[in-house]
């Protein structure tokens, strides 16, 4: 029997999906230290950050990351390039919000929203920190690359703070989806667990959501 | 009560189709929907015009052979019901009522409002049944089943194949009614037998009949006349994943 597509697919969005789950819990518990007073802080945060770039365990754990954000947008590309032609006239009228929810129906447009969100995070961070490109990033007084600053420096700047805001909503929605979904995509069935997994899909959407969207905009006003 | 029907009407597969527009007078509410539709076509006849096309069966809700897409919901506005037992008070007088056929490549129109679903039939070929003789019926207690499994295979097996959450999905995803059909026969110790082959054709023929994939927007569970939860496409998932280790 040949190698079945559509589910082999679904479950590759569905694992790596939930593996970036897990991986938005560690980044937001970091950006929580971005709460501390400036000058604990500073130190924590390059502390930590210096740790992590040092830590051979965090490279392995860094280029599954990146594999399975890529994985995560080819599989879905391709999904919804034959999803499309599985349904290649639409319907004049559609009231699909009457029986599914808007983010369920464009989970597509949310998620390229958030991949524009990604490069550009990148950008602003990796870019310069990992791969040195712009302004040269100075050291702290514990002799840690000062990464403090450049967040602080970009959360100063309005535009950008309204910008990784305004983006924390598409990523609560995606998640929102996205969770409960992946549960069932993998084959999980058990009736009461799966309305448990939505309860949680919603709080951890919350959260994230929520904890994301507002760091910014509290480095904004420090 | 007087309505505005606003129909698509299609001469054949190849046709380009479009919408027409027609006011109708003399209907009463309790009229069912494709009561209506006859009223429709009596004047269309009267006219010396050519009829609307649109299937039906048994006109009870339980064949599965009527269904229409009416005002952007797969069977009309109510949720978990036939397009027959549709009627004209879930409409206001003066409505303008927009009906267009199932669409998804898998279901080709034939001629306005009806669509090929013969992709079900061959998905069903695959393995939704038991190869076994049977010979004639046995002692309803020879083969003792609880009464969970016998009812969660019964729910599944409520499914009458009228394609509306094809119909709805905006993949087109025939998973619902695919899983359904699985879990009718795998949840069972008849079925049991084949499950791993069966799961494995059935899935594989649902794919090549070019259905998209499920992405669990949940709007089938609402328009499915049956009511056949999603939980079954999850467990159907399941199934897929055993099949391959253990099939």
């Amino acid at each position: 029997m040949a190698m079945n597509q559509l589910f082999f697919r679904k479950t590759i969005i569905a694992g790596t999906g939930l593996f970036l789950c897990i991986f938005l819990v560690v980044h937001l518990s970091a950006n929580c230290i971005l709460l501390l007073p400036e000058e604990t802080a500073r130190g924590l945060y390059n502390s930590y950050s210096t740790t992590l770039r040092e830590s051979p365990l965090i490279k392995i754990v860094a280029y599954l990351l990146y594999l399975s954000i890529v994985l995560h947008v080819v599989y879905a590309l391709l999904i919804t390039i034959r999803n499309r032609k599985a349904k290649p006239q639409k319907y004049v009228v559609n009231h699909s919000k009457e029986n599914s929810s808007w983010t369920s129906q464009n989970m597509g447009l949310i998620g390229t929203m958030i991949l524009l969100f990604i490069v550009v995070h990148l950008a602003n961070f990796w870019a310069r920190i990992k791969l040195g490109m712009g302004d040269v990033v100075g050291l702290d007084a514990a002799g840690n690359v000062d990464v403090y600053e450049v967040t602080s420096s970009l959360f100063h700047n309005i535009y950008y703070v309204i910008f990784y805001t305004a983006l924390a909503i598409p990523l609560a929605l995606h998640l929102h989806h996205g969770f409960k979904s992946a549960f069932k995509t993998l084959g999980f069935y058990h009736k009461k667990g799966l309305r448990m997994v939505a309860k949680i899909a919603l709080v951890y959407a919350i959260i994230m959501g929520v904890g994301f969207g507002i760091i910014p905009f509290i480095v904004y006003l420090k | 009560m007087q309505v505005t029907f606003k129909i698509w009407r299609q001469e054949g597969p190849n046709d380009k189709g479009a919408i027409r527009a027609y006011e109708v007078d003399g209907l009463t509410e309790d009229m069912s929907f494709l009561e209506a539709l006859d009223h429709l076509n009596e004047l269309l006849v009267l006219k010396n015009e050519k009829v609307i096309a649109f299937e039906y069966d048994c006109r009870e809700g339980i064949c599965g052979q009527c269904g229409v897409f009416i005002n952007g919901r797969a069977h009309g506005p109510l949720d978990n019901m036939t397009t027959c037992q549709l009627h004209m008070r879930s409409f206001k007088d003066g409505d303008t009522i927009v009906i267009e056929p199932w669409r998804a490549a898998s279901f080709p129109v034939i001629k306005d409002l009806i669509v090929d679903r013969s992709a079900f039939d061959r998905i069903i070929e695959q393995g939704a049944f038991i190869s076994a003789k049977t010979g004639t019926a046995p002692e309803a207690n020879a083969i003792p089943i609880p009464k969970e499994v016998s009812d969660r295979a019964m729910d599944a097996a409520a499914c009458i194949g009228c394609g509306a959450c094809v119909a709805t999905c905006k993949n087109s995803s025939a998973a619902l009614f695919t899983s359904a059909k699985i879990n009718h026969l795998n949840g069972l110790p008849q079925g049991r037998a084949e499950e791993h082959k069966r799961v494995a054709e059935m899935t594989f023929q649902m794919e090549i009949e070019g259905f998209g994939s499920c992405t669990f927007t949940g709007a089938c569970e609402v328009e499915c006349p049956e009511g056949i939860s999603v939980i079954n496409i999850a467990e159907m998932n399941a199934r897929v994943t055993k099949a391959k280790f253990f099939g």
